[in-house]
């Protein structure tokens, strides 16, 4: 029996289709498998199932209903987010029962017993550790996220669970509870949506798996009708179109950087180096660790052990400051956040990074200010009214434009540039893959290139690393660069066995 | 069109008169709309009583401008003036100490007072209403210690005119309060500082990430603010030819609310400090005419209150339909 379906979902954003006509049947007692790389549309589906997003076409139906945007039959739909979303000063059984009108905990006046003795079943279902008194803040990450479980079950509505990559911070026997909870469910004739990037985990459920690619329906099955390779083909599409290859040709010159043995904030024993005029991508999962890398030898985030030499000189990991003074510079995946200043023009956010050029004796000197604008917004081809305009009001193509723009301004040695191309149109995409290309042939510039897409990588870079748990798991040269072989050790499987599971 | 007056009111609104015209607007609006209601408002006299007060209120509005701008505030603000002036009455009626001497040490007890806060707050990585909330306390406290609460009489003739005299009509306050803009409209639009200070109101990851020491930044504007209101403290002691233990203890509130009814987001980034000033006048016109349009002397408060509210309720407002556009 269906108990949800989607219908020709189309969801846009400005500048991207996230999903194109996708249909999805979950039948009650199935543990239905959505696989698919970063950006294809997994997350966008998963909050128009559970009511989040409203669709721009298409229906969705519960138990056999359309059911619409708001609609208080979406709380049949109980849903685990991927990220941690808990209130960590409250208790565990406080966080179970929040809002209190889904669960069994339903009185005006708050009793903290009842409340934290009804908690335990939840609790023994899941095999959680952690009492119902605890406070969340204190429990370990991997049972906070069987809380996230407990939670969504503690919903006395739902039909269906959805399930966003919860193993993602559990270990071994974590994983193994959850599935013992997941079997039981299935028993129970509740239905499981189950996003996952793992694919041992799809064969473990062994029920119906849905592959999604760019946001379309890319293959549908039985899982014991298919293989490995069968999912992987589907996920990565066609090979890459080799008419647009942005992989710097000129040699590589001397070694810029030299990384033995580092470590840091979720990450150990990292060691690679760099070389004048190439592009060094960098693969692995959202949170495998690539950011926090190369945000730790620029000088943002702490370091634990190892070293680091540029250029042959021993490095300090002093700050940000030290680091652009010698020449090496960094461009954040969070373009909002860590990136642009939103509320100031384009030419404060051009010249923020360049004050001491622009300036003499800590005064601005506006020529020379408008001067590096013009040159970023015409070097860069940056469309912008003027340098005036508030950057704000500048496609998220634009707005990295100026960034990179900014940043060749202070002529780095090296470059890390973290998911570069993150929401932005196909179109923006390709000038920025130009970009790179030229900045390394031309300004002979040493590129770390963080990305989630591995066609960008196939298509940008000359080697590519890559990261799984904050480990280095391998590295492929541009000869051995093929979709699946990146896919697969993203994933964990391939030439080297899985790292030993650690926490 | 765009001649020198069209020049020196670009200049005057840091860049951006676009930004600023709204509230410039409003204040012509509220100012035009004083002359009819009261025939006693276009009066010199009047007009130097509004001079004289906004003086005081637009050096600490812009003072207090210079931290929104960081997205912090200073509720330590009046204390710090008031802890300035007693240093200066001070060292000039118990210890004859030279007139600008005795200035210059005020003055710099207000910048050491900032630095203690910005050093606090980064150095703790604490929230700045809470921290300057304790700092108030203790500065006031300092305060009352060393006057005993007891005010100070009996400053020299040769320095009270700095607060009480006036120089072709005008107050002399009114000067140091152009002085303080002039000098924080430099700052803000055409120093290296003044950039990072827009930075690091705007993101301070951001900031980081382009090398931006953003603890020194916000130290800094914290000792620039605390200057500013030791003067402002310092030239009400003048005009009052004693310092009392109650001096600034009325500012915090406009200090804060000046700026935002100019356009600078309590959020930090957005707005001049030229809005600061204008957002001064218009309390200081709309205080004014309430007062001779007769209204009940305990409307005022009311009065005043509403403004403010209306004010941040209008920025809101604007800001959101700014960004569906």
């Amino acid at each position: 029996m269906i108990v949800l379906q989607a219908n020709g979902i189309t969801k846009r954003f400005p500048g991207v289709l996230a999903l194109d006509k996708v249909d999805l049947a979950v039948n009650s007692g199935e543990a239905h498998c959505v696989v698919g790389e970063n950006g294809a549309g997994k997350s966008t589906l998963v909050k128009v199932l559970t009511g989040l997003y409203r669709a721009d076409e298409g229906t969705v139906s519960i138990g056999g209903t359309a059911v619409h945007h708001g609609d208080p039959a979406f709380r049949a739909v109980a849903y685990v987010p991927q990220e941690l979303n808990l209130f960590g000063h409250m208790t565990v059984a406080e966080n179970l029962f929040l809002p209190f009108d889904q669960s069994g905990v339903r009185s005006p006046i708050f009793s903290r017993r009842r409340c934290e003795q009804q908690a335990l079943a939840y609790l023994d279902k899941l095999q959680m550790r952690a009492s119902p008194g605890d406070e969340v803040n204190e429990i370990p990450v991997a049972e906070q996220q069987l809380l996230q479980v407990a939670r969504a079950l503690a919903n006395d509505k739902f039909q269906v669970l959805i399930l966003d990559e919860p193993t993602a911070s559990l270990t071994k026997p974590e994983v193994d509870r959850l599935f013992t909870v997941i079997d039981l469910l299935r028993r129970e004739g509740k239905a499981i949506v189950f996003i996952t990037h793992k694919l041992e985990e799809v064969f473990r459920l062994n029920d119906v798996v849905t592959v999604l690619r760019n946001g379309q329906l890319a293959g549908h099955s039985r899982v014991d009708q298919v293989s490995v390779d069968w999912i992987i083909k589907r996920m990565t599409g066609k090979e890459v179109d080799l008419e647009q290859v942005y992989r710097p040709t000129k040699p590589p010159g001397k070694t810029l950087l030299e990384v033995r043995g580092l470590a840091g904030v979720r990450f150990q024993d990292v060691g690679f180096s760099l070389r004048e005029g190439e592009i060094l991508g960098f693969a692995g999962l959202v949170g495998a660790g690539r950011t926090e890398i190369m945000q730790t030898i620029f000088g943002y985030l702490p370091q634990k052990r190892g070293e680091v030499r540029f250029l042959g000189e021993p490095w300090r990991f002093r700050d940000p400051s030290y680091a652009i003074r010698k020449g090496l510079l960094y461009l954040s995946e969070e373009r909002k956040a860590q990136g642009i200043f939103a509320h100031l023009s384009v030419q404060d956010n051009v010249c923020s990074l360049l004050l001491k050029q622009v300036s003499r004796a800590g005064v601005l000197d506006s020529s020379k200010e408008r001067a590096k604008t013009r040159s970023v917004i015409e070097g860069y081809n940056v469309r912008a009214r003027s340098g005036e305009q508030e950057i704000e009001f500048l496609s998220g193509g634009n707005q990295q434009k100026v960034l990179i723009g900014r940043t060749m301004e202070a002529s780095p040695r090296v470059l890390f540039l973290d998911e570069p191309t993150r929401g932005i149109d196909v179109k923006a995409k390709d000038e920025i893959y130009a970009l790179m290309k030229r900045i390394a042939e031309e300004q002979r510039v040493g590129i770390v290139l963080i990305s989630s897409e591995l066609e960008e990588l196939l298509k940008c870079a000359n080697r590519i690393i890559t990261i799984y748990h904050g480990q280095i798991h391998g590295e492929l040269q541009a000869n051995q660069l093929t979709m699946e072989r990146v896919l697969s050790s993203v994933i964990g499987i391939g030439e080297q066995p899985a790292p030993p599971a650690r926490a | 069109m765009r001649g020198g007056w069209g020049k020196l009111l670009e200049v005057l609104a840091g860049r951006k008169l676009g930004k600023l015209s709204g509230v410039l607007g409003a204040f012509v609006l509220i100012f035009v709309a004083s002359c009819f209601i009261s025939s006693n408002f276009l009066t010199g006299y009047n007009l130097a009583i509004m001079a004289r007060d906004l003086a005081f209120i637009g050096i600490v509005a812009i003072a207090q401008g210079l931290l929104l701008l960081l997205g912090d505030i200073d509720i330590s603000i009046g204390a710090i003036a008031g802890l300035c002036a007693v240093v200066c009455a001070k060292l000039l009626v118990d210890y004859h100490l030279n007139p600008v001497l005795a200035m210059a040490v005020g003055v710099a007890a207000g910048a050491l007072m900032g630095c203690i806060n910005g050093f606090l707050i980064t150095g703790f990585n604490l929230n700045s209403l809470v921290l300057t909330i304790g700092t108030q306390t203790a500065f006031t406290g300092l305060n009352l210690l060393v006057t005993r609460g007891r005010t100070i009489v009996g400053l020299p003739e040769n320095v009270t005119f700095l607060g009480a005299g006036s120089l072709i009509g005008v107050p002399i306050p009114v000067f140091f309060m152009i002085g303080v803009f002039l000098v924080a409209l430099f700052i803000t639009t055409k120093t290296v500082f003044g950039r990072k200070l827009y930075a690091v109101g705007n993101s301070r990851e951001a900031a980081k990430i382009v090398g931006i020491k953003e603890d020194n930044v916000r130290i800094t504007a914290y000792a620039i603010a605390g200057t500013f209101s030791g003067l402002a403290g310092i030239l009400m002691a003048f005009r009052l030819i004693s310092a009392q233990t109650a001096i600034g203890q009325t500012w915090v509130l406009p200090s804060i609310a000046a700026p935002v009814i100019g356009g600078i987001a309590t959020t930090g980034g957005i707005g001049t400090i030229s809005g600061a000033l204008i957002g001064g006048a218009i309390m200081g016109v709309i205080g004014n005419i309430i007062v001779l349009g007769g209204v009940d002397v305990y409307w005022q408060q009311v009065f005043n209150g509403a403004i403010v509210v209306l004010a941040i309720i209008i920025d809101s407002l604007t800001r959101r339909i700014g960004k569906k556009a």
